[in-house]
C-alpha cells in the first residue's frame, strides 16, 4: 500500500546549518559590525579584531580579539599596515581558533589605515587555510583622505584578492552620495557602514535561509569571482500596495548601483526577493520584469525567492553583481561554477585555470605596480599609460609582470604570503577606456557601450 | 543670383564638411559645378558639439565651393545624421467619400498625413515620410494611384524621425551663415541616391555608409525604402581603438589606419611588423601588422554585425538582389568588401558615387557619396515637385509631361 506523504510543503533542507562568522578588522571593521549588530543579524557569530583596546571595549560584538597584545600594547597601529600585519601575526593562534570550524567567513575592514589594511589579508588567509569560504567586504578610503592612504588601500586590496574567494569593494567616494555633503563626516561614514552591514545581512540571509528558489554560495561566487571587484549592490525594502516596484526602485537607487546604469555591463546578477508568506507570483514577476529592462540580453539573472515570516507585510529586493567585463567570454563550464559541485576544491581548480599562463582571452590591462618606498611613500600607484608599451603583453612580458608583482609583494607589507599557491589574474581596476569619446554621449546598443574598443569588450587577444 | 536650376548639397560630417554645387541641365541630367571642402572640427558622431567652431568649418567649405563653382550659394540641402535618428514603417488609410471614385492628389496627401499620425515622443519630429507602396481597394503593387478608381486608398510609408532640437542645431548653423535650408535629408537616404541607380533599387540593395562618426544604412527592396538607421559608430572609433590598443596618439593612429590598415585577418606574414616613424623620419617603435589588422577587424565586423541584426532578415535581407554597397570614408579600408560579404552572405562591393558630368574625376571617391547624393536628391525632388497647386499648374504639368515624351 502506498502511503501518500501529506506534507506538500517545502521539505526542509537536511544538511546542518552552515556556520558563518563575521570578523570586523580594525576601527572601521568594528564599526560595521556594530551597525550590523544594531540592525539585527541572526545565526551569525560576530568577532571584532583590533589593535586598539579602547575601540575594542566599545564594540558590541560577542567575541573580541586584541591583535598584537605585546607589540602595540593596546594602542592602535598608527596607520602603518606593517604594524597591523605584525600584530595580527602575533595573535594568529587566537584568530585560528576563532575561524576553526567555520564554513563561511566574512571579513570586513576599512582599508587605508593600519590595522584593517595590514591584518585583513592575513586573517582572510588564515580563514581560508582552515577550509572556510572567505568573502571580504572592504571600504576603500575617501579620496580626500590622501594619496598615501589610497595607495595603502590599493596595495592591501590586491593582497586580499589573492587570499580570498570573493571581494566586495565599497568605494567610500561613491557611498558619500548617500549622505548630503553638508551632513557631518560621521554620518557619511555611518552611511557606508549601513550599506556594508546591509549587504552582510543580505548575503548571510541568502545563505542561511535557502528559500523557495534557492541561491547558494556557489551562485555568489560565480557572480563575484572574475570581477574587477567593483561590486554592484542594491538593497531595498518596501511595504504597501506597490511594494514590489518600490523595493526594486529603492535597491536601484543605491549609490553602488549607479541608478541601475551599471547593471547593463554585468554578466551575472543575483536577485533575491524576500517577503512574508503573502508574496505573490505577480510581485516576483514585476520585480524581474523591471529588472530585465536594466540588463543586457546576455546577462544571466539568478533569482532567489525566500519566504521569511519575520518580514511581515514587507518585501525586500537585494541585487548583487559586479563589474567584470566578461560579456563575450565563451560559455564554458568553468565559468559556471553553479553547474559544478560548490565544493571548495572545485573552486581551487577553477582558480588555477584562470591563472593559467595562456588564458583563452587575455586583455591588456593597466599594470599596477606598487612601490612602497621609505622616503617618499606618496606617488605609489603608477599606471603605465604614458609608456609606449605593446598593446598586448607577450608571454614573456607577462612573466615579467609576474616578477614585478612578486617584487611588489616583497616591498609591500612583508611576511604576508610568500607562497601564493594560486594567483588570481590581475584584474582591471580602472574603468575601461573610452579614449576620445570619454566626454561624448555614449553609444549604447544592446547594453554594450560601443565607444569602448571592440577588442577590449570582446576580450580578443590581439597580437 | 540664385538660379532655379542650381542645387547645393551640404554635408556636415564628422571628418569633413563638404559642399557640392550642381546644375540641372535641360535634358534632366546633373552637372557638378564645384565641390568645396573643409576639415571638420567641433563635430562628434555626426552632430555638432561645438557650435562656433563647426560654424567656421561650414563657412570655409561654403566659401571654397563658391569660389570653385563661381556660384553664389543661397540655399542648401542639408544632410543630417546622428544616433538619435530612428525610423519605422507605417500604413496610412484614406476612404473616399460617397459619390467620388477617382483618387486625386488630395487623397495622396491625406494618406501621407494619416500615416504620419503616430504618437512620437514630444521632443521628436518627423524628417521623412517616404512612400513604399500604394494599395487601392486592397490591391497591392500600385505605383501611382493618381487617377485610378477606388473606394479605399492605403499606402505604406517609411517614416524617419529624430530629436527636434538636435536637428535644429545643424539648421541653425546654416542659418547663421545667412543661408537657407531648402530641405533636410537624412544622410543614408541621400547616399543611396548617389550610389544606387533605379535598377539596383528595384533589385534590392543595402547601402552602408561608414563615415567618420556614424554609420548610416538604408535598405531598398523593389524600389522602395524598407528600412534605414543610424549607428553612432564610425571611422573615429577605429582610430580610437587603435590609439588605445597600440598606445599611440590619435593623429598617428589615423595615419596608420589609412596607410596600413586592413580589415582582413591572416593577411600578414607571421611576425610582420610596421615601423612607426616620428616626424623627423627616425624609426621608432614597431608594431605587429596582425595586431593592427585585428583591432580594425573587430570594430568593422561589429559595425556590420549590428547592421545585420537590425536589418530584418525574413523581410528584407533575403531579397537583396543587388547585394551590399559599402561607401563613405571608412569604406576605403582594405578588404572591407570581403568582410561585408562574409557577414551578410551577399555580394558586396565598395562604391563611389555614380558618375556625373562635371569635375568628377577627383570626386569619384566613396568619401563624397553623401554630398553628391544630396544634390541628386534635390534634383529628384525638383523633378517630382508639382510647381504649384491649382488646375492651371496641373494642366501645365501634364502638358510638360507630354512635351517630355
Amino acid at each position: 500500500m502506498v502511503q501518500l506523504n501529506r506534507q506538500y510543503g517545502r521539505q526542509e533542507t537536511a544538511s546542518e546549518p552552515r556556520k558563518i562568522r563575521v570578523i570586523g578588522v580594525g576601527g572601521a571593521g568594528s564599526n560595521i559590525l556594530d551597525r550590523a549588530m544594531l540592525d539585527g543579524i541572526d545565526h551569525v557569530e560576530l568577532t571584532t579584531a583590533n589593535t586598539d583596546v579602547q575601540s575594542l571595549t566599545g564594540s558590541v560584538a560577542n567575541q573580541k580579539i586584541q591583535l598584537g597584545r605585546n607589540l602595540t600594547r593596546g594602542l592602535g597601529s598608527g596607520g602603518d599596515p606593517e604594524l597591523g600585519l605584525a600584530a595580527a601575526e602575533e595573535s594568529s593562534d587566537e584568530i585560528q581558533s576563532v575561524v576553526a570550524g567555520c564554513d563561511i567567513v566574512f571579513v570586513c575592514a576599512g582599508l587605508g589605515g593600519g590595522t584593517g589594511s595590514g591584518a585583513a589579508p592575513f586573517i582572510a588567509r588564515l580563514a581560508r587555510e582552515v577550509g572556510a569560504l572567505v568573502l571580504v567586504l572592504v571600504a576603500m578610503p575617501f579620496t580626500f583622505e590622501g594619496r598615501r592612504r589610497c595607495a595603502q588601500a590599493a596595495a592591501s586590496l590586491q593582497l586580499i584578492r589573492e587570499n580570498s574567494d570573493a571581494v566586495i569593494c565599497f568605494e567610500n567616494d561613491r557611498m558619500a552620495e548617500l549622505a548630503l555633503p553638508r551632513m557631518g563626516i560621521h554620518e557619511a561614514f555611518a552611511a557606508a557602514d549601513v550599506t556594508i552591514s546591509q549587504s552582510i545581512r543580505a548575503i548571510s540571509n541568502l545563505l542561511l535561509q535557502p528559500g523557495l528558489i534557492r541561491l547558494g554560495f556557489d551562485d555568489i561566487c560565480s557572480v563575484l569571482r572574475e570581477s574587477d571587484a567593483r561590486a554592484l549592490f542594491g538593497f531595498g525594502e518596501a511595504d504597501g500596495e506597490n511594494r514590489a516596484h518600490d523595493a526594486l526602485v529603492k535597491s536601484l537607487r543605491n549609490p553602488l548601483m549607479h541608478r541601475g546604469e551599471m547593471l547593463a555591463n554585468a554578466t551575472n546578477v543575483i536577485v533575491q526577493i524576500r517577503g512574508g508568506a503573502n508574496v505573490t507570483l505577480g510581485e516576483v514577476g514585476i520585480v524581474m520584469e523591471e529588472l530585465n529592462r536594466h540588463v543586457s540580453d546576455r546577462t544571466q539573472l539568478m533569482m532567489g525567492v525566500a519566504i521569511d515570516a519575520g518580514m511581515g507585510s514587507r518585501l525586500s529586493v537585494c541585487i548583487i553583481s559586479s563589474l567584470g567585463d566578461s560579456s563575450d567570454r565563451p560559455l564554458k563550464a568553468e565559468a559556471y561554477p553553479a553547474l559544478q559541485e560548490p565544493e571548495r576544491a572545485e573552486i581551487e581548480v577553477t582558480r588555477e585555470k584562470v591563472s593559467d599562463p595562456a588564458p583563452p582571452a587575455h586583455v591588456p590591462e593597466p599594470v599596477i605596480t606598487l612601490r612602497l618606498e621609505d622616503e617618499r611613500p606618496i606617488d605609489v600607484v603608477k599606471l603605465d599609460a604614458a609608456e609606449p608599451v605593446e598593446a598586448v603583453e607577450s608571454r614573456a612580458s607577462r612573466k615579467e609582470n609576474g616578477k614585478e608583482a612578486a617584487s611588489a609583494d616583497k616591498a609591500a607589507p612583508k611576511a604576508v604570503p610568500k607562497k601564493i599557491e594560486a594567483k588570481q589574474e590581475v584584474l582591471q581596476f580602472d574603468a575601461v577606456s573610452r579614449g576620445r569619446f570619454e566626454k561624448s554621449e555614449p553609444t549604447i546598443i544592446d547594453g554594450q557601450d560601443l565607444d569602448v574598443p571592440t577588442f577590449l569588450r570582446r576580450r580578443v587577444k590581439v597580437g | 543670383m540664385a538660379r532655379d536650376n542650381i542645387f547645393v548639397g551640404l554635408e556636415i560630417g564628422t571628418t569633413k564638411v563638404c559642399v557640392v554645387v550642381a546644375e540641372a541641365r535641360h535634358d534632366n541630367t546633373l552637372k557638378i559645378l564645384g565641390v568645396g571642402n573643409a576639415p571638420s572640427r567641433g563635430i562628434r558622431k555626426g552632430e555638432i558639439v561645438d557650435f562656433e567652431t563647426a560654424k567656421r568649418c561650414v563657412h570655409d567649405a561654403i566659401a571654397d565651393a563658391e569660389e570653385r563653382s563661381d556660384v553664389e550659394i543661397s540655399e542648401v540641402y542639408l544632410g543630417i545624421s546622428g544616433g538619435h535618428i530612428r525610423s519605422f514603417n507605417n500604413r496610412g488609410i484614406v476612404l473616399l467619400e460617397e459619390g467620388r471614385e477617382e483618387i486625386d492628389e488630395q487623397d495622396l496627401e491625406d494618406v501621407r498625413t494619416n500615416a504620419r499620425e503616430v504618437s512620437l515622443p514630444m521632443e521628436d519630429c518627423v524628417l521623412h515620410t517616404i512612400i513604399q507602396h500604394y494599395f487601392v481597394d486592397g490591391q497591392g503593387g500600385v505605383l501611382n494611384p493618381l487617377g485610378l478608381f477606388g473606394k479605399k486608398l492605403e499606402a505604406d510609408f517609411h517614416i524617419v524621425y529624430g530629436i527636434r532640437t538636435r536637428i535644429q542645431n545643424a539648421i541653425r548653423c546654416v542659418k547663421e551663415l545667412e543661408l537657407e535650408t531648402a530641405d533636410v535629408v537624412i544622410n543614408s537616404f541621400a547616399t543611396a541616391q548617389a550610389v544606387l541607380d533605379k535598377n539596383y533599387k528595384q533589385l534590392g540593395a543595402l547601402v552602408i555608409d561608414i563615415g567618420g562618426g556614424t554609420t548610416d544604412f538604408v535598405v531598398y527592396v523593389e524600389g522602395a525604402v524598407k528600412q534605414s538607421g543610424v549607428i553612432a559608430i564610425g571611422g573615429d572609433h577605429i582610430t580610437n581603438d587603435l590609439s588605445i590598443g597600440l598606445k599611440i596618439p590619435s593623429a598617428r593612429a589615423e595615419k596608420l589606419k589609412i596607410e596600413e590598415g586592413d580589415v582582413t585577418l591572416g593577411n600578414a606574414f607571421p611576425g610582420e611588423t610596421i615601423v612607426l616613424r616620428d616626424e623627423t623620419g627616425f624609426a621608432g617603435r614597431e608594431i605587429e601588422r596582425e595586431t593592427l589588422n585585428q583591432i580594425i577587424h573587430c570594430r568593422v565586423r561589429e559595425i556590420f554585425d549590428i547592421v545585420e541584426r537590425q536589418v530584418d532578415a525574413d523581410q528584407n535581407l533575403n531579397y537583396l538582389g543587388a547585394g551590399v554597397f559599402v561607401t563613405g570614408g571608412s569604406s576605403q579600408l582594405r578588404g572591407i568588401e570581403h568582410l561585408a560579404g562574409d557577414v551578410f552572405g551577399l555580394p558586396s562591393r565598395v562604391t563611389a558615387p555614380l558618375p556625373l558630368a562635371g569635375v568628377t574625376s577627383a570626386f569619384e571617391n566613396p568619401q563624397f557619396s553623401t554630398a553628391i547624393g544630396l544634390v541628386r536628391y534635390a534634383h529628384l525632388v525638383h523633378l517630382d515637385r508639382p510647381v504649384a497647386r491649382g488646375i492651371l499648374s496641373r494642366t501645365m504639368k501634364r502638358l510638360s509631361g507630354i512635351f517630355r515624351t
